[in-house]
């Protein structure tokens, strides 16, 4: 008898949706399912679920909003997202309001979707539960590292207008300037970036970091709408919150107020991370995102030493080095 | 300026009402008679009489110039002929004037020279005796007038009266011998006769006897020559009793003038000189006839040269007439060249526009194809995923059977092969080779329920080909009878997997005959309008598709609880390229396209709409087609 590692909901309007749901996990887990949004709520309300796995596409209520509400209900229970041709709007607002685990495309691997069942049931039942964090201003803000990942200066500027007195913000105009900055613990809490940076892919970078520094929180503001690469940016990277660029300064702020309580609340207790653990790196990708960090690395200029407030502390390259170091060190 | 305005306001206020029989149309161009423009005979004819009209009026123009000239020579001609002729005259006269003078003066000049040698010895004591006889008694004998000349003469008594005065004078004595003086004087000079008068204008002497006695005191000439000035004149003579005789056909000049005593200045008595000067007005009027013969020469030269000039003028404004005409004639063929090229031009411009029309078309077929294919691909998904899912788990529980069929197999060919009631067999060893069966994997009632589901999920992906066949027929026939209500159906399932899920779907369909149409253009018409329907929807809501047969027409509605078109927008649906989405959402060509086919069906396509509670579309399509 396999042991039950954790109990799972599983919402779809497809029937057979969920029998194969059930047939393919009820040898690990137990497994309850339910045809609505609103049907799984109840049963969200009434039982507690370690997992809960909802299809995008449903009439009345879609998965994102159901699983926001879930969200609410019960921040333990882990979210994992079924998509299919799923629409990015939908997609976007799953990542942004209810903070989904996982992306599972349809048609699923079948030996995959245990897997990441199992890993979420294990989180979900060993770590710490986080206090429902809600989009009000703080009663006070630490001062916190913001690392500023973008070619343009938007972004910055508006960050700096904000709040730059009571942050510390650092420019990286490229993929090299982004990983000198981590040469030492500086403690970066969030970073702020494009998707695309100096002409060169940032998603690798990220994802990478996060493996790395899985207290720091990330936000991506990106002008293009792929939903591959925002499923990717979430299974591989746990983004935090996915912002549409031209940036809309109240829709950042907000995003980065959020984004510092969540540093906050991962800060004060670091078990949390483990809810965002995040897909590893291939070694092939790891390799292209160093070649892609030599070329940026090419285009950078020294100057860009002066955003770090005065720190004479080695060239630029060393700082590189040691970054790319403890990056590519660890894994 | 009332009526276009109205007939706007018209226009923007019926969309609905014209729909697809289209709004106030606009005036064609004359150019375009007949449809397609050509530019070619519309230039041809409207041109040619301009043409025409121009060259008239330069010919009109070239004729009067030469007129004028022609106008102009013959006032020269006359003009140097007047002064020609003014010019002869004034020679004449001056010659004529310088004549008389010169003979004037010849015979003031021998008028003195007379007087000095004659008139004291001879002259003076018989003027004077002469002058003693009376003449008054004659003078105041009345005058007549003379019918025939109209002029006033003395009377024949008066005549006689003074012939008689004049006997007495030549009864005086020494008249003979004066006489014969005086002849012998005058002998062979060009003087051809004298006369004397006396103080009171008496003939005293004349060389011409009938003549003394005349009263010559109203003569002009008389009157001047005793008031101290000479008076001559030139006359011609055709009979004159001269010294010599009487002779005929001559010239002459006759001076009045005064004789002054010799040595002062009183005058005594008037002579009447008479000379000839027939030879010197004949040299005169040689001379005025060779001016003539050279005036005549002259204008008739000159009548040549303006023959010439106006000849030369003719020519040259013939010769510029041509010029010109040929020169409008060449502009005519080039612009004809012109618009020939432009007419190619326009030609071509249409065809593009034409050819861009259908590439647009095609775009929009293919954009609404491939929102259709997104929303099966993404139909699909689902049927796929548990079947998928479902074949592996069958596959994985037939290899979890492997074992325990293995020993199924084995003991049947045991059961089978032994004779007696019981058997006994080693259950240690059985036991090893049983351990590896788990009871529930033997369940077959699961996989075959797997598989009942993934024949449900082929039944899905089959009805979803079909529809999908249904929508495009690509394979079938362009223009058939088709069942309106089916093909809105399979539109219906199709655009489903592509509205958002919170926009509910409604179909209402009335018993509906077949009709003849194009159901591939249709189907699209009606995707459009049900996405449309879909997209105006902000949150939740409905979407209605009703069907009804309306006489020989069948009537669809697509009715939308969406925040309908606003007032300012709704005219301009209809526009090709107008669209109220962000840039590269929508085409703008989505309406026009549907209004296109709807109209080539003849029906007819029209909306109405409420802001903030919905719109209505709606389809008329006949049953049967003009076609």
């Amino acid at each position: 008898m396999a042991n039950i590692k954790g109990r799972v909901l599983c919402v779809d309007d497809e029937p057979n949706i969920l029998r194969s749901l059930q047939w393919l996990l009820q040898k690990e887990f137990e497994i309850m399912t339910a045809p609505s949004g609103h049907e799984g709520l109840a049963l969200v309300r009434k039982h507690d679920f370690d997992v809960v796995i909802s299809d995008q596409r449903m009439p009345g209520m879609t998965g994102s909003e159901f699983l926001r509400e879930v969200r609410k209900i019960s921040p333990r229970t882990m979210r994992i997202l079924l998509t299919g041709y799923s629409d990015l709007q939908a997609v976007l607002r799953s990542v942004n309001e209810s903070e989904v685990f996982r992306f599972i495309n349809k048609p699923w691997k079948l030996n995959e979707l245990p897997l990441v069942v199992a890993e979420a049931a294990h989180i979900a039942r060993t770590q710490p539960v986080p206090a429902a964090v809600d989009e009000a201003p703080p009663a006070e803000t630490r001062m916190e590292t913001i690392l500023v990942v973008d070619d343009e200066p938007d972004m910055v500027d508006i960050l700096r207008q904000e709040i730059g007195a009571s942050a510390s913000i650092v420019h990286a105009r490229n993929l090299a300037e982004a990983v000198a900055t981590f040469e030492s613990d500086q403690a970066v809490g969030i970073i702020l970036a494009d998707t695309r940076v100096d002409g060169l892919d940032s998603t690798r970078m990220l994802k990478m970091l996060k493996q790395h520094y899985p207290g720091i929180v990330t936000v991506v503001c990106t002008l293009e709408s792929d939903v591959d690469n925002v499923v990717d940016l979430i299974n591989q990277g746990q983004i935090f919150r996915i912002i549409p660029k031209p940036v809309k300064p109240g829709l950042l702020m907000m995003a980065v107020r959020a984004a510092s309580l969540k540093r906050q609340q991962l800060k004060d207790h670091p078990d949390l991370a483990t809810r965002h653990t995040v897909v590893g790196l291939s070694e092939e990708t790891r390799q292209a995102l160093m070649a892609d960090i030599q070329r940026a690395s090419l285009r950078a200029t020294p100057a860009a030493d002066q955003e770090q407030g005065g720190d004479e502390g080695g060239s630029f390259l060393g700082r590189l080095g040691s970054g790319l170091k403890r990056l590519f060190g660890r894994g | 300026m009332a009526f276009t305005l109205f007939a706007k306001q018209l226009a923007k206020a019926a969309p609905a009402a014209a729909g697809g029989r289209g709004e106030v149309a606009e005036p064609k161009p004359v150019a375009m008679k007949g449809g397609r423009l050509n530019l070619v005979v519309y230039y041809f004819f409207s041109s040619l009489w301009v043409f025409v009209l121009v060259a008239m009026a330069m010919i009109t123009f070239e004729t009067d110039q030469a007129d004028f000239f022609k106008s102009v020579q013959e006032e020269q001609k006359v003009f140097f002929k007047t002064v020609q002729s003014s010019f002869a005259k004034r020679q004449d006269d001056a010659a004529r004037q310088d004549l008389l003078a010169i003979h004037e003066a010849g015979n003031v000049n021998l008028t003195r020279l007379f007087a000095n040698t004659l008139w004291e010895t001879d002259f003076a004591p018989f003027v004077a005796r002469a002058q003693a006889i009376p003449v008054e008694h004659c003078r105041v004998l009345a005058d007549v007038r003379n019918e025939k000349t109209g002029k006033t003469e003395p009377s024949p008594g008066k005549k006689h009266c003074f012939a008689e005065v004049g006997k007495r004078i030549m009864a005086l004595p020494g008249f003979a011998a004066l006489d014969l003086k005086v002849h012998d004087t005058m002998k062979r000079s060009s003087v051809f006769k004298i006369k004397v008068f006396d103080l009171r204008g008496i003939t005293v002497y004349s060389s011409e006897r009938a003549q003394i006695g005349e009263d010559k005191a109203n003569n002009a000439g008389w009157k001047s020559a005793i008031g101290g000035q000479p008076a001559s004149e030139l006359t011609h003579r055709d009979k004159f009793s001269a010294f010599e005789g009487v002779v005929e056909n001559r010239d002459l000049i006759g001076s009045y003038l005064p004789v002054r005593a010799p040595g002062s200045d009183k005058i005594v008595g008037v002579f009447e000189v008479y000379s000839d000067v027939t030879q010197f007005l004949g040299r005169i009027q040689q001379t005025s006839v060779a001016l003539k013969k050279a005036a005549l020469e002259n204008e008739r030269t000159i009548e040549a040269k303006s023959a010439e000039n106006l000849d030369k003028v003719g020519s040259s404004s013939i010769k510029s007439l041509l010029v010109v005409g040929g020169l409008l004639g060449l502009l005519y063929a080039a612009l004809f060249f012109i618009m020939r090229q432009a007419q190619r031009t326009i030609e071509y411009q249409v065809q593009q526009r034409e050819r861009v029309q259908q590439q647009l078309g095609q775009a929009e077929k293919m954009a609404s194809l491939g929102q259709m294919v997104a929303g099966v691909a993404h139909q699909l998904n689902t049927p796929l995923a548990y079947s998928y899912n479902n074949i592996q788990m069958v596959m994985q529980s037939l290899d979890q059977y492997a074992l325990p069929l293995k020993v199924a197999g084995t003991f049947s060919r045991l059961v089978k092969s032994v004779e007696a009631d019981k058997v006994t067999f080693n259950v240690a060893k059985a036991k090893a080779q049983v351990s590896g069966i788990d009871e529930r994997d033997l369940d077959v009632a699961m996989p075959r329920e797997m598989l009942g589901d993934t024949l449900q999920g082929i039944e899905q992906m089959r009805e979803l080909v079909e529809n999908l066949r249904d929508f495009t027929r690509l394979d079938r026939t362009k223009v058939a009878r088709f069942d309106l209500n089916k093909g809105l159906h399979s539109v219906v399932y199709i655009a489903k997997s592509v509205i958002p899920t919170r926009v509910r779907v409604v179909e209402d369909y009335a018993q509906l005959p077949e009709i003849e149409c194009n159901p591939s253009q249709l189907n699209q018409v009606f995707l459009n309008l049900i996405n449309n329907a879909a997209q105006a929807i902000p949150g939740e809501g409905t979407v209605t598709i009703k069907s009804a047969l309306e006489g020989d027409m069948v009537r669809v509605d697509v009715v939308d609880t969406g925040s309908g078109i606003p007032t300012d927008v709704l005219p301009h649906i209809w526009d090709n390229y107008y669209t109220t989405k962000p840039a590269g959402e929508g085409t703008g060509i989505g309406l026009p396209i549907a209004r296109t086919i709807v109209t080539e069906h003849g029906g007819d396509i029209s909306v109405v709409s409420n802001p903030g509670m919905g719109t209505t579309f709606t389809v008329h399509l006949p049953i049967k087609t003009a076609q």
